[in-house]
C-alpha cells in the first residue's frame, strides 16, 4: 500500500460525547440520550447523531470507531495516552504522533514550512514534542483564520510593514548585527543563528506564506467550510495538505461539557459538522483524500448518564471507557463502523480499540513502522509504541490495494 | 547526552582549563570587535555589565544601570556590582528558577505536585538562595523530610518525581546531588541508594491533594545524608560546582574546584570575579549563551513597559498570576505561554539540563522578525511611557539612536552604526518629506532585537 503523504488531526479538546457524535443510542432512556435522535447516513445501515447532518451526507468518505477505550480520566494523562500511545511515567516524556510523523517524513518533504503545523493554538498543558525538544516543535499559527487577513504569527508580516520597509530593515540589520566571534563554539552559534535567520526569511518571503492567504479561495468555498474558526482552520489545513506538509493538527477546544452539556454540544457540533464535511468532500474532490489520513477524536468521551441535577444542569463528566473516533482517507476505508458499545455507550461489547492500536494504524498507513524505534535525534532507543492489544490494529479498515 | 554535567565532563582538570579559552587568542579582534572586547582579550565594560546582570539577576540592565557601570572609573566597580546583585531580590528569583528546573517544580503531568505544593516548595527553594544556605544543608533538609506537602515544603522532593518508589528516589538523589543521570547510574549504586528509602511512604489525607510523606519503620535516610554530605562531600561539591559552571560557562566547561564551598552565592562570587569570567567572547573564548526564554520575555516587557499575566485553567480553582511580575518569578512549570515554549523553557519533566532549549531555530527568528505582538511592542520601546510630553520625541535622531542602543544593548553605538541609521533616515526623507523619526526608530529597535548581541549573553 502506498504510504499516506499527510495527516490531518482534528482534535476535539476536552472530550466530546460519544452519544452526541457517532454512537447515538435512540433506544436508551432520556437519562442517557437526552431525548435526542439518530439520523441515517448515505451509507445504508449506518446512523450517527442528529446534530451531524452534513457528515451524514458523506459517510461513505469516513469510518467511525465506536469502541475506543482506555482508563485515563484526567485530561492531561488521557491526552498523553491518545497522542503517544503510552501511559504517563517511565522517566521520559514521549513526543506526540504529530512530532513523530513529522520527524519521520521530514527528509522526504521539501517544503519551506515546518513539517508539523498546528492551527491555531497548541493544546496547552501538553508537550507536543516531549523529549525531542525545540527542534521538533510545531509551527503554531496563532491568528484568526476567519479574519480578513490570517496573520500567522511570524510567517505573515505585521500590518504596516510593507515590502520596502521589510527590505530596509533587513539591510540595516545586516549592518548592525556585528558581533562575529573569531572561531570556536561561539562562531558555530553565530553561524547557526544566521542560518536560522536565512531559513526564516525563506519561509516568510517565499511561496510558503501564501499558503495561509485564504483570500485566494472563493467566497463559495470559504462559505462551504463555514466562516468559523474551525471552518477556516480546516480550509487552511487543506491548503497545507496541497503544499505537502506531513502533519497538520487542528485543535478545536470547547468539548469539556461538565455543565449544560447539550447547549454546548449542539453549538460545537453544528460548526464542526459543517467544517469537517466540507473538508472531506473538498479533499475527495481534489483527489487528495487517498493520500491524506484524517482523524478526529478527543482524549476521551463523556459519562453516558446525564447529570441533570445542579450544579451540572444536564452535564456529562469525563469518560474514557468507551468513546468514538472518526478516520478517513490515506488508506482507511470509508462507510464502515468498527466496534460496538452496549445499550448506553458505557462499554465496548465488540472489538475494543486501544490508543496504541489506533495510533499504530495511522503510523502504518503513513509508512512509519509502529513496531520500530522512535525516530529522534537524541539517541533514545525507545520503541515507538507499546505492543498492540489483543484486538490489534485496525487492519479491517485498510483499503484494498488498487 | 541527557545531562550536560555528567561527572566525566567536570573531572577534566586544571590543565584543560589552562588550555581551553586561550586557544582562540591567536586571532586578533576584527575592527568593530573593540565594542565587545579589549585588546587583551577581556570583555569590555558594556559587555561585562550586561553579563553580570544577566547571570546574577536574570535580567538586562536598564540604561541608567549600564551607564553607571560603564562610565564609572572606579577600579572596584565590578566587585561592588557583584555584591549588589547578589543581594538583590532578582538574584533570588532567577536562581530559584534555575533550581526549580532541576527539582521539577510543576503542578501537573507528569510530576503532579499540584499548586499548593508548588508554591510552598518554590518558596523553600528561593529561601535556600536568599539564606545562602549550604547545598549540603539544603540537601539534608530535603532528604530527611517528613510531613505534609502543604506545610513541610521539603517533602516535595519525594513527590516531584514521576517514580515515587525507592528506586525513583535513588535516581533523583543521584541526579540532583551527584550529577549522575538515571541511565548512567551503576546498578550497585542504585541499589545502595534505594535502600535508604525502603521505608518511605506517601499517603493521602482528606484534604484535596494533600499528601503526607512519612517513614514506616527504621529511617535510613540520615545515614545516607551522613555518607553523602560527609564521606562523599567532595563528590557532591564537584557536582554542585560543575552544575553552576555549566549554567554560567555552558556545557563542557572544564572543571574548577572551589574547594568545599557549597554556598551558591559564594561560588557565584568567585566565578563572577574570576579572570575566566572576564574573558571576551570574540577571541577570548567566553562561551556565549542564548538568553533564557523567561529572561528574553522579561527583557522585551521591560523595554516596552508591557506586562505579562499568566493563568492556568486547571486544576480548579484556576490560578491567576497578576501582571507586572517578571516571567522569571513564575513558580509553576505548568504555567507557560507559546512564547516560552518557542524559546525553550524547560518542561521540568525530568530535571535534566538539556530540557532547556538554548539553540536558535527558524521559528524563533520568525517570531522576532514578524510577530504581531512584538511589532505592537516596538512602538512602546521607542516611546516608553507614551507620546504625551515624552522628552524623547524632541531629541534629534542621532541622540535617539544612542538612547535606543543604551536601553537595548547597554552601550553607545559606534560612529559607523549611527552612520548606517542616518543613511537610512536620509534615504527615507528623500523618498518622502513626511517620513517620521518614530517609524525609523521602530525599525532600529526591530534590528537591535534581532542582533546576536541582544539575543545572546556574550
Amino acid at each position: 500500500m502506498k504510504a499516506a503523504k499527510s495527516v490531518v488531526e482534528i482534535w476535539l479538546w476536552g472530550g466530546p460525547s460519544q452519544l452526541e457524535t457517532f454512537d447515538p443510542k435512540p433506544g436508551a432512556s432520556r437519562d442517557y440520550n437526552g431525548g435526542l435522535k439518530a439520523i441515517p447516513t448515505n451509507v445504508p445501515g449506518m446512523e450517527i447523531h442528529e446534530w451531524w447532518p452534513k457528515l451524514a451526507s458523506c459517510a461513505d468518505l469516513f469510518s467511525v470507531i465506536r469502541s475506543m477505550t482506555h482508563g485515563q480520566f484526567g485530561h492531561e494523562s488521557a491526552t498523553y495516552l491518545m497522542q503517544t500511545g503510552r501511559l504517563p511515567g517511565g522517566g521520559e516524556v514521549c513526543p506526540a504522533i504529530g512530532a513523530v510523523v513529522a520527524q519521520a517524513k521530514k527528509a522526504g518533504y521539501g517544503g519551506d514550512l515546518p513539517p508539523y503545523v498546528i492551527l491555531t493554538r497548541a493544546k496547552g498543558r501538553f508537550s507536543e514534542v516531549g523529549f525531542m525538544g525545540a527542534e521538533a516543535a510545531p509551527l503554531v499559527t496563532g491568528g484568526q483564520p476567519n479574519a480578513a487577513r490570517f496573520a500567522v504569527d511570524g510567517i505573515v508580516a505585521p500590518e504596516g510593514v510593507t515590502d520596502v520597509i521589510a527590505k530596509e530593515r533587513f539591510e540595516l540589520l545586516a549592518q548592525l548585527d556585528g558581533w562575529r566571534p573569531a572561531g570556536g563554539a561561539n562562531a558555530e552559534k553565530a553561524a547557526a543563528f544566521d542560518a536560522a535567520g536565512d531559513e526564516a526569511r525563506r519561509i516568510s518571503e517565499g511561496d510558503a506564506a501564501k499558503v495561509f492567504d485564504l483570500a485566494q479561495e472563493t467566497d463559495a468555498v470559504r462559505g462551504a467550510y463555514g466562516r468559523t474558526e474551525i471552518g477556516q482552520s480546516l480550509l487552511a489545513a487543506r491548503r497545507l495538505v496541497e503544499y505537502g506538509v506531513p502533519y497538520i493538527t487542528v485543535n478545536v477546544p470547547g468539548w469539556d461539557s461538565h455543565k449544560r452539556h447539550f447547549e454546548t454540544m449542539k453549538r460545537r457540533s453544528n460548526e464542526t459538522d459543517k467544517a469537517v464535511a466540507a473538508f472531506l468532500k473538498d479533499l475527495a474532490g481534489r483527489k487528495l483524500l487517498g493520500s491524506t489520513v484524517v482523524w478526529m477524536s478527543g482524549e476521551f468521551g463523556r459519562t453516558p448518564k446525564v447529570g441533570w441535577e445542579s450544579p451540572w444542569n444536564g452535564g456529562r463528566g469525563h469518560y474514557p471507557r468507551c468513546f468514538s473516533a472518526l478516520v478517513a482517507g490515506g488508506g482507511f476505508k470509508g462507510g464502515c463502523v468498527v466496534g460496538a458499545s452496549d445499550e448506553t455507550a458505557s462499554a465496548p461489547v465488540a472489538r475494543p480499540v486501544a490508543p496504541q492500536d489506533f495510533l499504530g494504524s495511522i503510523y502504518e498507513l503513513c509508512g512509519v513502522d509502529p513496531d520500530g524505534p522512535m525516530p529522534n535525534s537524541k539517541g533514545k532507543k525507545s520503541a515507538l509504541l507499546p505492543p498492540p492489544s489483543e484486538a490489534g490494529r485496525l487492519h479491517e479498515l485498510y483499503a484494498e490495494e488498487g | 547526552m541527557p545531562l550536560s554535567l555528567q561527572r566525566r565532563d567536570f573531572l577534566v582538570g586544571a590543565a584543560a582549563l589552562a588550555a581551553w579559552p586561550r586557544c582562540l587568542l591567536a586571532d586578533a579582534p576584527p575592527g568593530q570587535a573593540a565594542v565587545w572586547e579589549n585588546p587583551d582579550g577581556t570583555a569590555t565594560d558594556s559587555v561585562m555589565v550586561r553579563r553580570l546582570y544577566l547571570d546574577l539577576a536574570g535580567r538586562i540592565p536598564t540604561k541608567a544601570e549600564a551607564q553607571e557601570y560603564v562610565l564609572s572609573s572606579d577600579g572596584g566597580k565590578r566587585s561592588a556590582l557583584v555584591d549588589r546583585l547578589l543581594a538583590s531580590p532578582e538574584f533570588a528569583d532567577y536562581w530559584a528558577m534555575r533550581f526549580c528546573d532541576i527539582l521539577r517544580v510543576k503542578s501537573e503531568f507528569p510530576i503532579n505536585l499540584w499548586p499548593n505544593a508548588v508554591y510552598v516548595y518554590h518558596s523553600r527553594i528561593r529561601a535556600f538562595v536568599t539564606r545562602n544556605e549550604p547545598w549540603s544543608a539544603f540537601g539534608r533538609a530535603l532528604l530527611t523530610s517528613q510531613g505534609s506537602d502543604f506545610r513541610d515544603a521539603e517533602v516535595n522532593f519525594f513527590r516531584a518525581t514521576d517514580k515515587r518508589t525507592p528506586e525513583g528516589w535513588a535516581e533523583a538523589v543521584a541526579q540532583t546531588f551527584l550529577g549522575i543521570t538515571p541511565d548512567a547510574l551503576p546498578p550497585a549504586r542504585r541499589a545502595g541508594l534505594s535502600k535508604a528509602f525502603a521505608n518511605l511512604r506517601i499517603k493521602n489525607t482528606r484534604e484535596w491533594k494533600e499528601e503526607i510523606v512519612y517513614v514506616d519503620g527504621a529511617d535510613r535516610r540520615p545515614e545516607l545524608c551522613n555518607r553523602l554530605f560527609g564521606g562523599r562531600r567532595a563528590e557532591v561539591a564537584a557536582a554542585f560546582h560543575a552544575r553552576i559552571r555549566g549554567w554560567i560557562f555552558g556545557p563542557g566547561a572544564p572543571a574548577v574546584s572551589y574547594g568545599g564551598e557549597l554556598r551558591l552565592e559564594n561560588v557565584l562570587r568567585k566565578i563572577a570575579l574570576s579572570d575566566e569570567y572576564a574573558r571576551g567572547s570574540v577571541t577570548g573564548g567566553f562561551a556565549a549563551r542564548r538568553l533564557d526564554a523567561e529572561v528574553l520575555d522579561d527583557a522585551i516587557c521591560a523595554l516596552s513597559g508591557a506586562s505579562r499575566s499568566y493563568q492556568s485553567p486547571a486544576p480548579e480553582p484556576f490560578t491567576y498570576l497578576p501582571g507586572g511580575r517578571p516571567t522569571v518569578c513564575v513558580e509553576d512549570g505548568s504555567i507557560s505561554s507559546s512564547f516560552l515554549s518557542l524559546f525553550g523553557r524547560p518542561a521540568r519533566d525530568t530535571g535534566l539540563e538539556d530540557e532547556r532549549g538554548s539553540g536558535v531555530t527558524a521559528k524563533q527568528r520568525l517570531y522576532l522578525f514578524n510577530s504581531g505582538r512584538l511589532h505592537g511592542l516596538l512602538g512602546r520601546v521607542v516611546m516608553p511611557g507614551g507620546w504625551q510630553k515624552n522628552p524623547l520625541s524632541k531629541l534629534p535622531v542621532p541622540q535617539r539612536v544612542g538612547d535606543l542602543y543604551w536601553r537595548i544593548l547597554s552601550r553607545e553605538p559606534t560612529d559607523e552604526e549611527r552612520g548606517h541609521v542616518m543613511d537610512l533616515w536620509r534615504r527615507r526623507r528623500e523618498r518622502s518629506k513626511g517620513a517620521k523619526p518614530f517609524d525609523l526608530m521602530r525599525d532600529v529597535a526591530w534590528c537591535l532585537f534581532n542582533t546576536k548581541e541582544f539575543l545572546f549573553r556574550i
